[in-house]
């Protein structure tokens, strides 16, 4: 006899394997509309997740980068405000030192030279300004000061001058001492070598090595100490030496001022560079930010119209289970 | 011909049609119950000395499709070997985590990447620091847990290999004991539907683990043969042997005896995923999962903790530690010599000069593994060099990989990559199965019970019935007319 009939169960079993499919394909659709990206990124990039990974990687780097360039920047930025300060204390002095040096009266240079210890002070102060727990110009020895303070410094510089006779010895003496590898950069400059440079961008460095002991600064602490000897009385008693002195420290800080220009300069330019990677990295970082998307995301209106139809799909399943339950002969044979 | 031939007739149909009804009532009883045969009942007219008298019930046909069945049970299997082959490639990729996860491997090197460059910005600073040895340590510990889990998926398929063989061995069992019940019936000219469909049940036990063709013998038994050629049952049962090891650990093979290997009768029988007498079930899965795909995963494993390892021990990174000393990334806290590649993941460990949880002190970090005391605070050269060799392009010493030299982050996406290929294939090639499956499933389940037929059935044995009775009732009235005269 020829199969006339279809097993029960092989309807239930059509309805119930499509019943799961369809929510199956329900769920995964409304969890990419909630979501925006593909649930499964590995298939939708036929397993190769080379780029993506990539993409990640190179976008975790400049997460790393934009720190670095930010706390860079501030460093850099701080370092210019302290050299801004130096700058203008010591061109505020040297007029001042030049003026009294062409006067008459010991009063006029006494007040100077207690002015200038005043701006010694202030300097070696800028000199050891941190940010956060970082000193700005002690090259690697970031944790503690840069330079000695202003009453040690000129203690110091006491016994160098002590058998100075005239103003000219003093220059030298305070000239030597300052430019020796045993004088200043042993005794008044406490911080370390320069910093190494730092990465800022792939493949790029910036390079903050500015130090107190660097020769510009070296050249303008020169002079103020020259002053400020002044006030600790070197060359007591002979007027016109003093004069003399007071004069020299005024053309030595005169003269430091170009080095000063180029320095500020100098930090200028790297400020400048840090800032320009920092705009290049997150310009870089938007556009991997819109491939990335372009490669996982999940396509609104086409996810939303395949949910709807997989909802109709299902409604009608539901319909037509409810109704194939109902046809069934034993309900007719009553 | 007389009065009481049709009684006889008569009652011979009704004997027929309560027969019928029987077997309907079976039938719907069963309609729900999977590899259950629908039955018939064969009848014929019943002659007496060479004229009809009435109606006999020859026996009962149970309706199969054996060829139907037989690509359905090769489906089974094969379904059941892409699924589980696709299961272990779908946990392994979770794992090592892909670019969907939060946690997943590149995450985590990208993250110990960042905390490196973030310190060489302020190398003074114990936050970022600690901020690169966690993110370190995090790194390790995910690969350690990837190779573990890969070790106890190995072991969860041990076990799996000796439940699915001691099922086989039971099924075994039944199907000849059934066998033998079915000789013994089918000789006192039995009805033997039931048994039969115990017997597919049973067969259908071994076909999902063992793919088989089942081969008819006389006197209604069956032979069992792998399609692989290896003979499961024909007369006797074969008996499959297997030894659990219960925990495996990286290194243990089949072929170093360490791993049980399967045995039939007694005598080795190979295990290969392809073309071996077992191939193309799930017991064949597990043993690829076992010997072949969970190995192979935990070699990239080892290869990818193998380039860590060396690029952080390169004599020219951190001049302060002394020639041969092992980097930050250490083989259980010693250097790694290339023999003991094998289960490397598992083993990486930080370097514990630089690990304050095991006494050492973060500061080595920025001032050298081997360095006595801190150095300067700004100095970010050497957690620049860790950057840069993270980063450089390095030729991979092991792992099988294409030629060419990548960076750290590239390796371990590749790995990652080649897996969720994998995956990506594997489920598409279980979707087939499974899809082929359906379809046979579907062809054989409608030629089962139809309980709108029956019901048709049971309408036309009710009529019969109903007119049996009545051509009785109406003999009787003859008789009695008869006996009245």
């Amino acid at each position: 006899m020829p199969s006339v009939s279809i097993g029960d169960l092989a309807q239930s079993f059509v309805l119930r394997r499509q019943n799961v499919t369809l929510k199956q394909d329900m769920q995964r659709l409304s969890k990419e509309l909630t979501t925006g990206v593909v649930s499964d990124t590995a298939s939708r990039v036929s397993g190769d997740l080379g780029p993506i990974s990539g993409i990640d990687a190179s976008l975790a780097r400049l997460k790393g980068y934009r720190a670095v360039t930010a706390e860079a920047g501030l460093f850099a930025g701080s370092m210019q405000a302290a050299l801004g300060v130096i700058d203008g204390l010591a061109g505020n002095l040297s007029s001042s030192l030049l003026a009294a040096s062409s006067g008459a009266g010991t009063s006029r240079i006494d007040a100077v030279g207690s002015d200038a210890l005043q701006k010694l002070q202030t300097v070696l102060s800028a000199l050891n300004s941190r940010v956060g727990d970082r000193t700005l110009f002690a090259g690697n020895q970031t944790m503690g000061n840069a330079v000695v303070d202003a009453e040690s410094l000129l203690s110091t510089l006491d016994s160098v001058v002590a058998a100075s006779i005239s103003a000219a010895d003093v220059e030298t003496a305070v000239t030597a001492w300052f430019n020796a590898p045993t004088g200043f950069a042993a005794t008044g400059y406490q911080g370390g070598p320069n910093l190494a440079a730092l990465s800022v961008a792939p493949g790029e460095e910036a390079n903050l090595d500015v130090t107190a002991n660097d020769p510009a600064l070296r050249a303008t602490l020169k002079g103020l100490a020259m002053a400020a000897l002044l006030d600790r009385g070197v060359l007591g008693g002979q007027a016109t030496g003093r004069q003399d002195l007071a004069r020299r420290a005024g053309e030595s800080l005169l003269a430091s001022q170009t080095d000063m220009a180029n320095l500020a300069a100098r930090v200028g330019m790297v400020e400048a560079q840090i800032e320009t990677a920092s705009v290049r990295n997150s310009n870089e970082s938007i556009a991997l930010q819109i491939a990335r998307t372009d490669i996982v995301s999940a396509d609104p209106y086409e996810t939303a119209s395949r949910l709807e139809e997989a909802q109709a799909q299902l409604e009608k399943i539901y319909a037509i289970t409810a109704r194939m339950t109902r046809l069934s002969l034993m309900d007719y044979l009553r | 011909m007389s009065i009481t031939g049709s009684l006889s007739s008569a009652l011979s149909g009704l004997n027929a049609a309560a027969r019928a009804a029987e077997i309907v009532s079976s039938n719907v009883a069963n309609a729900l119950t999977e590899g259950y045969g629908r039955r018939e009942l064969q009848t014929t007219a019943r002659t007496i000395g060479g004229s009809g008298q009435g109606v006999t019930v020859t026996g009962v046909v149970r309706r199969s499709d054996p060829i139907l069945i037989g690509d359905r049970r090769l489906a089974q299997a094969s379904s059941g070997d892409r699924s589980t082959t696709a299961g272990f490639l779908m946990r392994l990729e979770r794992l090592l985590g892909t670019t969907d996860s939060a946690t997943s491997l590149n995450g985590r090197i990208s993250d110990f990447d960042t905390a490196l460059l973030e310190a060489t910005s302020r190398p003074e600073a114990e936050s970022r620091l600690s901020k690169v040895m966690d993110t370190a340590k995090a790194l390790v510990v995910h690969l350690s847990n990837a190779g573990n889990e890969i070790q106890v998926a190995r072991s969860m398929a041990d076990d799996q290999i000796e439940s699915q063989v001691s099922q086989v061995n039971t099924a075994l069992g039944r199907v000849a004991e059934l066998n033998g019940q079915i000789r013994a019936t089918q000789g006192l000219g039995r009805d033997t539907s039931a048994l039969l469909d115990q017997r597919q049940q049973a067969i259908d036990t071994v076909a999902k683990i063992i793919p088989l063709r089942e081969v008819p013998r006389s006197n209604g038994q069956v032979a069992l043969f792998t399609t692989g050629g290896a003979v499961l049952l024909d007369g006797h049962a074969a008996t499959l042997g297997f030894t659990p090891v219960g925990v495996v650990v990286a290194g243990m093979t089949q072929g170093s005896g360490a791993l049980s290997g399967l045995t039939l009768n007694g005598k080795p029988l190979s295990t290969v995923a392809d073309g071996g007498p077992i191939s193309g079930g799930t017991l064949a899965a597990q043993f690829a999962i076992r010997d072949e795909l969970a190995p192979a995963a935990q070699g990239k494993l080892d290869a990818i903790a193998r380039d860590l390892t060396a690029r952080f021990a390169d004599p020219a990174l951190d001049a302060t530690r002394a020639p041969g000393a092992p980097g930050l990334f250490t083989d259980g806290g010693g250097a790694f010599l290339a023999i003991n590649e094998t289960g490397l993941a598992q083993r990486l460990s930080i370097n514990a000069a630089a690990d304050p949880a095991t006494g050492g002190a973060l500061w080595r970090l920025r001032d050298g593994l081997g360095a006595m005391a801190p150095g300067a605070s700004g100095n970010a050269q050497l957690l620049k060099d860790m950057q840069s060799a993270l980063n450089a392009l390095r030729t991979p010493a092991s792992g099988g990989f294409m030629a060419g030299a990548r960076s750290f982050s590239t390796l371990a996406a590749d790995v990652v990559s080649g897996t969720a290929t994998a995956r990506v294939a594997a489920e598409g090639e279980a979707s087939f199965a499974a899809a082929r499956l359906d379809t046979l499933s579907e062809l054989e389940l409608e030629g089962g019970v139809d309980t709108d037929q029956e019901m048709q059935s049971l309408l036309l044995i009710e009529q019969a019935y109903s007119a049996n009775a009545k051509v009785i009732s109406v003999v009787g009235d003859m008789i009695q007319t008869l006996l009245g005269m």
